[in-house]
């Protein structure tokens, strides 16, 4: 779990650090930011499954207010060094950034529209929970700049939300929706499949109240149990049965059916939209684009000609060479529809001499094949995705 | 100078496994000023790592002890460790005759068990004076008296005068001192007859070459002196003898009854062994002490490293363990399914098991061991013989008029109740009932022949479990005898993999590849396709189970913060495919090799 250390980055006396001008950690031929994340570390409560770097807190409590102060302060700080000219996407997440509320969310996003160019080519998403998306807060959000809202669904089956520990029911998430949709077109909800006692009924019951709703985009994720949760320690302790990877295959195949069917093109592995609401601001994370992480524990990726660097709460947490980043860039690439372009494969090929025989072994192993001059993943590649990206990463074994 | 044998006293303390031998030793040591407290390790005796950590003791260890006597005179003891377990029983057998005395260590909670019967027939075979010690008499559940009957009861060893003690808090230790001066016989020996002296044990020294430790019988072992090893022939110069306590410190000479270590120069261990006489090279005695025998090892195991880049260090590894473990045995081996690795004997499983750590742990290799196995002897029509250490090596069926495996006569010890108990294991694992003897009230003795196939397959464990624990083992090789075996083969995907084959009774065949492929079907992690899994009597399939395709493996989010993350859960999964070993395109976990161990019948 990550480690908040939330004390360290209250007050006035420790602000929120990035790799600014003056942090040491943005070299001068370091590639502009496209990209910028704001973390928002706060929940009325942590689900079950949970290991993200949130605190179930108080909204009214002093701390949450004084890490507002101090992002906002990091944003300006962001912008009077010119870090923010590039931008053209921004995600607000968590945590749940609805959680804080309609006031401080605002002073955010006001503090965006004065620091970069938060015009509607900007891609402008906020995270949401359903118990805490209201209709005024929704009109602000929009009339601020935001225009693409993700929810955190889950389900539509009151009993899987409720394995889950989330705070809201069924209910709470359709209307969460409808309200959304009051102002936003580019709605998303997140679904979760494979959680224990949840059926493929239940499951495409919730994909197809989604359909229903008319959202432009869904994600949907098998549930996965990370180690330190609550989950983790019901699993040991034999009180939740574990994952059971036959049963989220099944459920993955049947959501890309049901999606299809209705519309939804699958652009990555779990992403699924209508025609122009891809994600463009995740699509950055699979693209090489460098972006700018502020907040507790969100992380920064700077890049230049021969380097790459990963930046969390002012440390370098990982510094990649040119032949490792590209071995990335595959590796991401093959979550994607599209894949590796034959601009990337040549690049590949230069500097990976057994790039074609790599190739050739994950199209042997059904895992990938060739379109054109495209190399791009199989369903089966998706499905087992770590075969895949596991033997695209090995291109360039770090040390 | 030699010391006046009439205050020298030899001694070993033996002991079933866990009885608190190595702790009273300690106590010895401590009691009597050899070893300074601060330096007091636990189990000082136990030098390696794994002697300290599984609690027991594979390498016999001498010490000389100097002991201040109630009766004012300086006594020098010296206290032969030896090994506790059944495998080393050889070991054993050479430091008991390198002593007069032997203190007969049971522990007062656990009574007599087999080990303590077979040591103390090792001791009164070897004409040693026994002191019983009742250890461990701290404890709650300490019954002096029940096991004082025992003693009686069942050794036929006065136990009247036996000493009450407790290794741990040390009580005791002085009467056993005293009773050792009074008790144990001074050594007998002609300081003036030609040189007799037994080697009980030998370590190697990267610098020194082979140091041996021995007992001079008769005549004065010196620096400088010629002598030859009278079972190997060696010839050497007596470079530096001396005495342990425990550290070396070299002297001039010792004389009969003495007991030290001595440095030749001798680099090959096999030139130096245990069990083997020491005369002078001119001069010297025609007879050498009786009891030598080679030691050959009894349970094989092929071992392979997992990167086979590490081929060429797991034999620089063997070599080096080897030097200081004769009993070592190892040839090249070559699997299909492994490659190249190496077919190693064994005293026994233990062995194995220590050997197999110390490879892994002080000299960090990735090791896959197969099955162990024993020595069989395939008879084939043309008249010959095959001695067989590995089921590969079976000829076709055609070829074999017969199969002989070694046997054991194996002595069981538990309370009444648990008779029928190990009748039923027992006879499941192709035993034959020989006879039963009540040794007490509370201790009934089994005598069995068992196949040591069957016995290392994890019998121990069963006949613990099956007997609440009570149960004790020992045993010795009895000879071959003629069985109906047949080789079964493992098919993964349809192709034999020669190092998950293995030999067994015709009659358990079927048993033992059904739930073999079920055990199996188990470790095999799912791949990418299927993974059928047959088990086969030349091609004749007698069961057969599948491994299902994987479907999903785990894919979470992959944002921003998630990337790092996902790198490394990458590479720890590729770690975790090193543990493996991919036998064509299927990764076969470590285990597997093992399964056979624990198929429950």
């Amino acid at each position: 779990m990550i480690d908040l250390k939330l004390d360290d980055c209250m007050g006035d006396a420790a602000p929120l650090p990035f790799p600014g001008r003056e942090s040491g950690l943005l070299p001068d031929d370091a590639e502009a930011f496209r990209a910028l994340y704001l973390h928002i570390p706060f929940c009325k409560r942590r689900c079950l499954y949970c290991d993200f770097a949130t605190e179930a807190i108080d909204a009214l409590a002093a701390p949450v207010r004084t890490y507002v102060e101090n992002l906002i302060r990091a944003v300006r700080r962001a912008s009077r060094e010119d870090l923010l000219g590039s931008i053209d996407t921004v995600y607000i997440g968590g945590g749940t950034p609805t959680f804080i509320g309609q006031g401080l969310l605002t002073e955010i996003l006001y503090t965006l529209s004065l620091s970069m160019h938060l015009t509607d080519e900007v891609e402008c998403t906020i995270e949401a929970n359903p118990d805490s998306v209201t209709l005024p807060l929704v009109r602000d959000m929009w009339a601020l700049g935001a225009n693409r809202i993700s929810i955190g669904v889950q389900s539509f089956d009151d009993g899987v939300l409720e394995v889950l520990g989330r705070v809201h029911d069924a209910d709470d998430a359709r209307r969460a929706v409808s309200m959304a949709q009051d102002r936003f077109e580019n709605v998303s909800v997140d679904m979760m499949c494979g959680v224990p006692g949840q059926t493929l009924e239940s499951f495409e019951e919730s994909v197809r109240c989604a359909v229903a709703l008319g959202v432009a985009h869904v994600s949907v994720y098998p549930l996965t149990i990370e180690e330190q949760t609550p989950f983790a320690r019901m699993v040991d302790e034999g009180r939740l049965a574990d994952i059971n990877e036959d049963f989220q295959a099944t459920c993955m195949e049947l959501a890309a059916d049901v999606l299809a069917g209705a519309g939804y093109a699958r652009y990555e592995v779990a992403s699924y939209a209508k025609p122009g609401f891809a994600c463009r601001h995740n699509k950055a994370y699979w693209s090489a684009v460098p972006y700018l992480g502020l907040g507790a524990s969100a992380v920064s990726m700077v890049q230049g000609p021969a380097y790459r660097i990963r930046v969390q709460d002012g440390d370098v947490v990982e510094r990649i060479g040119a032949d490792e980043a590209l071995a990335e860039d595959l590796m991401l690439g093959m979550r994607m529809t599209e894949g590796l372009s034959q601009d990337m494969v040549d690049a590949a090929r230069l500097v990976f001499p057994e790039f074609d025989s790599v190739a050739r072994d994950l199209s042997g192993r059904g895992l990938a094949r060739w379109d054109g001059g495209r190399f791009v993943p199989t369903d089966l590649g998706w499905l087992c995705g770590n075969e895949l990206y596991g033997t695209l990463l090995d291109l360039a074994p770090s040390l | 100078m030699s010391i006046d044998p009439r205050y020298i006293r030899n001694f070993s303390i033996i002991a079933h496994i866990d009885h608190g031998k190595s702790t009273l030793s300690d106590r010895i040591l401590e009691q009597t000023g050899t070893v300074a407290g601060r330096d007091m390790q636990e189990q000082l005796l136990d030098s390696m790592d794994i002697e300290r950590e599984r609690g027991i003791t594979i390498k016999s260890q001498a010490v000389r002890v100097d002991y201040v006597a109630d009766d004012g005179q300086t006594y020098h003891f010296n206290l032969i460790d030896t090994p506790g377990h059944v495998d080393f029983t050889y070991e054993v057998s050479r430091s008991l005759a390198a002593c007069e005395g032997a203190v007969l260590v049971v522990d007062a909670t656990q009574g007599v068990e087999a080990q303590t019967v077979a040591n103390a027939m090792m001791a009164m075979n070897a004409n040693l004076e026994i002191i019983p010690l009742i250890n461990k008499i701290d404890l709650p559940s300490a019954d002096t008296e029940r096991v004082r009957a025992e003693i009686e009861d069942a050794l036929a060893i006065p136990a009247d005068d036996a000493v009450l003690a407790s290794g741990k808090t040390g009580v005791g230790v002085h009467e056993l001192l005293e009773s050792v001066v009074y008790n144990v016989p001074a050594p007998q020996g002609d300081a003036s007859a030609p040189l007799r002296a037994l080697i009980f044990d030998s370590y190697f020294d990267a610098y020194r070459g082979v140091v041996a430790l021995v007992r001079v019988v008769d005549g004065i072992m010196s620096s400088g002196a010629r002598v030859r090893m009278m079972a190997t022939g060696a010839e050497a110069l007596v470079e530096e003898v001396g005495i342990r306590r425990p550290a070396e410190v070299a002297c001039d000479s010792l004389g009969p009854g003495e007991v030290g270590y001595f440095v030749t120069g001798l680099k090959d261990p096999a030139q130096v062994k245990v069990g083997d006489t020491i005369t002078s090279a001119v001069g010297g005695v025609d007879e050498p002490l009786p009891g030598y025998r080679d030691v050959k090892p009894m349970v094989f195991t092929g071992l392979f490293p997992i990167d086979s880049d590490d081929y060429e260090d797991l034999r620089d590894a063997l070599e080096r363990l080897a030097l200081n473990d004769p009993a070592l045995v190892y040839e090249p081996e070559t699997s299909h399914a492994l490659g190249f690795g190496f077919r190693v004997g064994f005293l026994g499983l233990l062995h194995m098991e220590v050997v197999k750590e110390r490879l892994e742990r002080e000299f960090d290799l990735d090791l896959l061991a197969t099955a162990p196995s024993v020595e069989y002897h395939v008879f084939k029509t043309d008249g010959s013989m095959l001695s067989l250490h590995s089921p590969q090596e079976m000829p076709d069926p055609g070829e074999i008029d017969h199969v002989e495996e070694p046997f054991l006569q194996a002595k069981i010890l538990i309370p009444p109740d648990y008779v029928g108990a190990v009748m039923d294991l027992t006879v499941a694992r192709r035993g034959t009932f020989k006879t039963m003897n009540y040794l007490s009230q509370t201790t009934v003795e089994m005598l069995w022949d068992i196949p040591l196939s069957e016995l290392i397959l994890d019998y121990f464990d069963k006949l613990k479990s099956s007997t609440k624990g009570y149960a004790s083992l020992d045993y010795e090789l009895a000879g071959y005898q003629a069985s109906n075996l047949v080789k079964l083969d493992i098919l993964l995907s349809g192709k034999p993999i020669d190092a998950l084959s293995f030999i067994v009774h015709r009659d358990k065949a079927y048993d033992r590849g059904r739930v073999l492929c079920e055990k199996l079907k188990a470790i095999i992690p799912r791949q990418m396709f299927e993974v059928p899994i047959q088990a086969a009597i030349g091609g004749r399939v007698l069961a057969r189970q599948t491994v299902g395709a994987k479907r999903k493996d785990v894919l979470a989010k992959c944002y921003g913060g998630d990337i790092t993350r996902k790198r490394k859960l990458l590479e720890k999964q590729k770690a975790g495919k090193k543990r493996m070993k991919a036998i064509g395109n299927v990764e076969v976990p470590q285990e597997a090799f093992m399964a056979i161990l624990k198929v429950d019948e």
